[in-house]
């Protein structure tokens, strides 16, 4: 039987569109001393069996987009409005409890920390099949069979063995892969990788990252992954969100977005990877200053007291006025939100060969 | 330490660890004193007794020692050869009557040798006849000093007819492990149901102490089990353990049937059953008691009412009573201090000490009243003592000055006074002394010990000038007040001063005063010859009185019969008492 | 495991021998001679060592201490004289091993006094225990998972109130009213099982169980609040969310279950300190249990009494540590023992 709302079934039926469409996403949480806008007004989309990276830096809004999503700011003081549709659902539209069946099912998430992620007195299997339980009612015998299964789809040796440890005794790589295999047992639509590498050793998050791969190709799930390290989004993603303030700053396709930034945050994020592509003249910047209060952003352009490119910009338009996200210079998807008449040029002659001098020359020939 | 009384305050705070021995007398001539409640005692009927906090040491007769459970013992379930009848008159409740015995024993010898006769119609609770043998045998255990521990043993030691061993204590070791048998088979013998003591020396008032201790009463050697008997009651009165005495929780007493009223005339047993609770805390006795509610109604206790709760005794009305201790407080200069050697200055001291504020201090007259002898006034032989009794109540600071002027003490003459402490009200009484003395030219010291107190100042090096102690007489004679508190020949041993912890030294005026006393055949002229010692001891200023402890008592008031007699301390006399139905 | 339990049960029994001779040793230091609260009024000073001979106290502190020692390994007889064995068997009690020695004062064996005894504080303990972690736990809870709001701020105002109130004044209070003025319950008696059934037993038990266990509940509330306001925080309750469990199961099969560890745990340990720690509630309510027998035994300088407790309740402290640590291991898989 159809619980879903008219208007949720008219899109569904009317628009073949993308798998998840964030409109005007705003996540705002009251507190004593103001309103802190986390989110503030977001906007994408994301079709099936597309990768989606989501960058920048802590407390830019990139997780809380994510949780909201999940619909995990449920039942706390958090203030979510626009519009979120999982394959045509407005998924801020259904009841805490249609939300709750949809966790796990439809969208899921894996975490940065699987250690304190996984619960300490469950054994992995136990926390596994719990969640493939609450989706479908079989037996425990089944749902345990059904976790081995996942485990050994995620590369844990002797996994019907290994299902019956305790998270403690797994090591750090292979309770990340225990928790994917949590996370894609139910074969959601949509995975929310949060970190997903970042408390791995360097040699495993690789290999880790070929498993997302590999799952996502099978699967055909949609990804979101939510990384400060623009390394993951080039290997991983088709799509990348640049994320600043609460704010997408710039968007577009991964290629694009690496090889012609035009937002001087996202310039700033390229010099702060080391070694993005193997050139040794690569000089490590790191952007300067803090990240922005969310209590009490900045006016303008909120990154503009880190920008060093302010001054290019006529009169005092970065403190004043609010950049909208737009096409950039080179068109298409490419959209950022920025005041600078020409950015692919500065970067082109000032920023690329301070951060990878021989990718400068190679573009000073194309130029 | 198990000698002697604490301050009041001192009694209510600490967990009463000094009431050994309240024998001696109630008073008459109070208000409230021997009150009895309206309603005459029926037979029928459930009573409590509130043992409450302090429990019950023994039931051993021969090693029980506490006033309370003498008291009770002897009205519900042993009797002796004489007892003491149910009566408020100073004189009647004081005078032995017979009880097991057929009369109240005959000496030949003014005191020397006594006889007496038990009746041959008593019976134990297993309905065997009380024989003379049970009553040597159960003189004879007091000498078991390895056993029976704890009891009056040694008025038999000083007494009766045995040679001492080295060691000061008698040859005859009981009957355990029977050294020395034989002479104690010649001290004490039996012919038919006529028994025979032979002491040293004489004793006149020896009938008085088997009525109000219970050291000579009969016992069964067949079911003696030494130690172990502690809490076996074996009754030849009118109730009966019915199971166990169980130590913190009590006891139930029932009627024993062996037990012919004919043959008893000082205990009515009007109830059916007697309830002993031990255990609970004055509060909580005190809180039913002045409800009147539930069981409470049918108890009487032993506990005085807290000075808490004092406030609240008009909500007893009539069922409140108040009569005047056995004990006496008193302070006593140390004669081997080098101020209080000088006669002059303990004159001076004894002038200038203030009863009245110590009262005052100690909570006032419903608590205490102020006395002028060591010997309380319930006891045969007291006298007012010359030395005191002219003094006001408050002291009399001008003539302390003057007799100050005499002391040959280097002025301000500084002393240290060593009390009992540790409680508010005790400091306040110690500094209400000690604001007179410096009034009068002392410049006192205060030194409150805790519960060390007895093991402190019976030291003979202690650096105390004065100190407080308090008694109470074992029974109603001023034998039992002087010797053990000023006869030095018994008191200073080498490492220890005794109960004479001032150090006094009678000599051998005051030496052969104690013994002319305790020789005398006839009661009254013996009384007369220790007041005389008495005021000895005043002229020496050997100790200064302060007063007499009041009691506080609330009984249910479905109680029947109640009377503090004379013949009990002052406490409920059980063997009149009853209850409503 | 065995080998663990092993060693831990053999510190134990060296702890306990230390705390043995220590508590001999405090009471030969103590400057009060222990036979002069036996010998009574009027005791010469020949007397008094006889009677500290009888009672041993004359003996030097270790051959005491071994005497002791031997009668818990082997039993002892009171009073071991064996003359008198020949001529008044009647009057030697022989106690059993495990003896903890003999009263004089209470003249009976310490076994049979803490048989008395035990099952009276082990009822007050058990009924206050269920009380306390029962109350504890639901209003723990309870606050904590209304933050925050008046419940919470009710909860915790009155377990502060709970928490501030001495334990003899919340008994005298509750004995005053409820059971004397307002007449709402009997005057509280300890009845054993075998005398008044499960009714009397309880109905004896109400108020000193109550007021006994408001000082713990008040306690065990807070910590609990925060526990699993602390415990709804981690990321494996987030975990569980996102997994699309229902709020029933994330709440008590996630956070719970990780917040009652400890408190579990703790309470083990307080549940073995009350044995012969409710001192004061047993005093107010006249509960003749082990707390009361110590206090008695303490205020006479009953040395054999005292020793027994000491030794005992160091027992179960050290057994509840024991076991604690034990269960730890079992509910929580990360603790391993060894």
């Amino acid at each position: 039987m159809s619980t879903t709302s008219p208007s949720t079934a008219s899109t569904a039926a009317t628009r073949p569109g993308p798998l998840l469409s964030v409109r005007e996403l705003q996540v705002h949480f009251p507190t004593q001393d103001g309103l802190v806008k986390a989110v503030d007004g977001l906007t994408f989309d994301l079709e099936a069996g597309k990768t989606l990276g989501i960058v920048g830096e802590s407390g830019s809004g990139k997780s809380v987009s994510s949780m909201a999503i999940m619909g995990l700011h449920r039942g706390t003081n958090a203030q979510v409005s626009g519009e979120i549709e999982l394959a045509g659902v407005n998924l801020l539209d259904i009841s805490a409890d249609e939300m709750r069946r949809k966790r796990g099912r439809d969208v899921s998430m894996i975490f940065q920390d699987p250690l304190s992620a996984m619960h300490p007195y469950y054994t992995v299997g136990n926390q596994i099949a719990e969640a493939y339980r609450v989706h479908h009612s079989v037996s425990r015998k089944i749902a345990k069979q059904r976790a081995v299964e996942m485990l050994d789809r995620v590369g844990i040796p002797t996994p019907e063995k290994r299902v019956n440890d305790y998270p403690h005794q797994f090591s750090g790589g292979m309770r990340q892969r225990a928790m994917i295999a949590m996370g894609l047992i139910n074969d959601p639509g949509l995975l929310i990788a949060d970190e997903p590498t970042t408390a791995l050793d360097v040699t495993v998050q690789a290999q880790i990252l070929d498993l997302l791969q590999d799952l996502q190709r099978e699967f055909n799930s949609a990804v979101i992954i939510i990384t400060h390290d623009l390394g993951v989004v080039a290997e991983m993603a088709d799509d990348v969100l640049v994320m600043y303030a609460g704010r997408a700053v710039e968007h577009g396709p991964c290629k694009e977005i690496l090889t012609h930034p035009e937002m001087p945050y996202t310039w700033g994020l390229l010099s702060s990877v080391p070694d993005l592509s193997g050139d040794t003249g690569a000089r490590l910047v790191p952007i300067p200053g803090n990240p922005p209060s969310l209590l009490n952003p900045p006016s303008g352009c909120a990154f503009h007291p880190r920008c060093p490119h302010r001054d290019k910009v006529p009169g005092d338009l970065c403190r004043t006025e609010l950049p909208l996200l737009v096409p950039g210079e080179r068109g298409g998807h490419h959209t950022k939100r920025c005041h600078l008449p020409n950015p692919d040029a500065i970067y082109a002659t000032e920023v690329l060969p301070e951060i990878a001098p021989d990718l400068a020359v190679e573009r000073a020939k194309e130029l | 330490m198990a000698f002697t009384k604490k301050p009041l305050a001192a009694l209510a705070a600490t967990a009463l660890a000094a009431t050994l021995a309240a024998c001696g007398g109630g008073s008459g001539d109070d208000d409230n004193g021997g009150g009895s409640s309206s309603g005459k005692a029926e037979k029928g009927g459930d009573a409590i007794f509130f043992v409450g906090p302090r429990t019950v040491e023994h039931w051993d007769p021969q090693r029980m020692y506490i006033g309370r459970d003498l008291n009770n013992s002897g009205r519900l379930f042993y009797r002796s050869l004489v007892a003491l009848p149910a009566s408020n008159d100073p004189v009647e409740g004081t005078t032995p009557v017979p009880d097991l015995a057929t009369d109240t024993g005959t000496t030949e010898d003014a005191g020397k040798t006594w006889t007496f006769t038990v009746r041959d119609d008593v019976k134990w609770e297993d309905g065997q006849p009380i024989t003379c043998e049970d009553f040597k045998y159960g003189a004879s255990r007091n000498f078991a000093t390895d056993v029976i521990i704890g009891g009056p043993a040694n008025y038999l030691f000083t007494y009766l007819d045995i040679p001492t061993g080295d060691d000061d204590l008698p040859a005859y070791k009981g009957p355990y492990s029977k050294k020395g048998q034989e002479l104690y088979d010649q001290a004490v013998t039996c012919e038919g149901q006529t028994i025979t003591y032979r002491f040293k020396k004489a004793w006149p008032d020896f009938p008085l102490s088997i009525a109000q201790l219970r050291y000579l009463d009969p016992y069964r050697a067949d079911l003696d089990k030494g130690d172990a008997n502690n809490f076996e009651i074996i009754s030849n009165g009118p109730y009966k353990l019915d199971g166990d005495w169980k130590e913190g929780t009590g006891g139930k007493f029932v009627r024993n049937e062996n037990w012919d009223e004919s043959t008893d005339p000082i205990r009515k047993a009007y109830p059916d059953t007697w309830d002993f609770r031990e255990g609970d805390t004055d509060e909580a006795i005190y809180e039913q008691l002045l409800a009147d509610s539930g069981d409470a109604q049918y108890a009487v206790t032993e506990r005085r009412l807290p000075p808490a709760l004092f406030s609240r005794k008009d909500e007893a009305g009539d069922r409140y009573t108040q009569v005047e201790s056995p004990y006496v407080d008193y302070v006593l200069p140390n004669f081997n201090s080098p101020v209080f050697k000088d006669a002059n200055c303990r004159e001076a001291l004894k002038l200038a000490t203030d009863r009245a504020g110590w009262i005052k201090a100690g909570g006032g007259d419903q608590y205490f009243k102020a006395t002028d002898s060591v010997i309380n006034p319930s006891v045969p032989g007291y006298q007012p003592n010359p030395a005191f009794a002219d003094i006001p109540a408050a002291g009399d600071p001008d003539a302390a000055a003057a007799a100050l002027e005499k002391c040959s003490a280097p002025k301000p003459v500084k002393i240290k006074f060593t009390y009992s402490g540790g409680t508010p009200t005790s400091d306040n009484q110690a500094s209400a002394l000690k604001a007179a003395w410096d009034k009068a030219g002392f410049e006192t010291e205060l030194d409150p010990l805790e519960d060390t107190y007895y093991a402190v100042i019976q030291k003979p090096d202690a650096d105390f000038d004065v100190t407080w102690g308090g008694w109470g007489a074992d029974w109603a004679s001023a034998g039992t007040v002087i010797p053990p508190l000023f006869d030095s020949r018994i008191n200073l041993t080498g490492d220890s001063n005794g109960n004479d912890y001032g150090n006094y030294k009678g000599g051998p005026e005051v030496d052969q005063l104690i013994d002319d006393a305790y020789a005398e055949p006839d009661l009254d002229a013996a009384a007369d010859k220790w007041a005389a010692v008495d005021a000895k001891l005043g002229e020496d200023v050997a100790y200064i009185p302060l007063e007499i402890t009041i009691f506080n008592f609330v009984h249910g008031g479905k109680v029947t019969g109640y009377a503090n007699n004379v013949s009990v301390n002052g406490y409920a006399d059980l063997a009149v008492l009853g209850v409503e139905k | 495991m065995l080998a663990y339990v092993i060693r831990r049960v053999f510190a134990g029994v060296i702890m306990l021998i230390v705390m043995s001779i220590v508590t001999f040793a405090l009471f030969f230091a103590s400057p009060i001679d222990q036979e002069s609260f036996i010998c009574g009024k009027n005791c010469s000073a020949a007397q008094k060592k006889e009677t500290a001979a009888a009672m041993g106290y004359d003996d030097s502190f270790i051959n005491q201490w071994s005497d002791f020692a031997k009668g818990v390994v082997a039993g002892r007889d009171f009073p071991d004289d064996p003359k008198l064995r020949e001529t008044a068997p009647q009057t030697i009690v022989r106690c059993e091993a495990p003896c903890l020695g003999y009263s004089r004062e209470r003249g009976d064996t310490v076994t049979n006094l803490i048989k008395d005894t035990f099952p009276v504080s082990f009822s007050l303990a058990v009924a206050a225990f269920v009380l306390w972690m029962a109350g504890g736990i639901l209003f723990g809870v309870l606050a904590a998972l209304k933050k925050g709001m008046l419940i919470d701020r009710g909860v915790v105002g009155l377990s502060l109130i709970g928490f501030a109130f001495p334990t003899f004044f919340v008994g005298l209070l509750l004995y005053k009213f409820v059971a004397i003025q307002w007449g709402l319950t009997e005057i509280p008696r300890y009845t054993s099982i075998a005398e008044g059934g499960i009714g009397g037993w309880l109905s004896g038990l109400t108020l000193p169980a109550i007021t006994l266990c408001l000082f713990f509940m008040a306690a065990y509330v807070r910590m609990t609040r925060s526990y699993v306001i602390e415990s709804f925080q981690e990321d494996y309750v987030r975990t569980a969310r996102a997994k699309g469990l229902p709020e029933r199961t994330v709440t008590f099969k996630h956070a719970l279950r990780a917040a009652l560890t400890p408190i579990v745990t703790m309470a083990g340990l307080d549940f073995a300190g009350l044995m012969g720690g409710a001192i004061i509630t047993e005093s107010v309510f006249n509960y003749p249990g082990m707390g009361k027998l110590a206090v008695l035994a303490s205020t006479d300088f009953d040395l054999p009494t005292t020793v027994g407790l000491v030794i005992l309740l160091a027992g179960f402290v050290i057994a509840a540590n024991i076991v604690v640590d034990l269960l730890y291991a079992v509910i929580d898989p990360r603790v391993r023992l060894g």
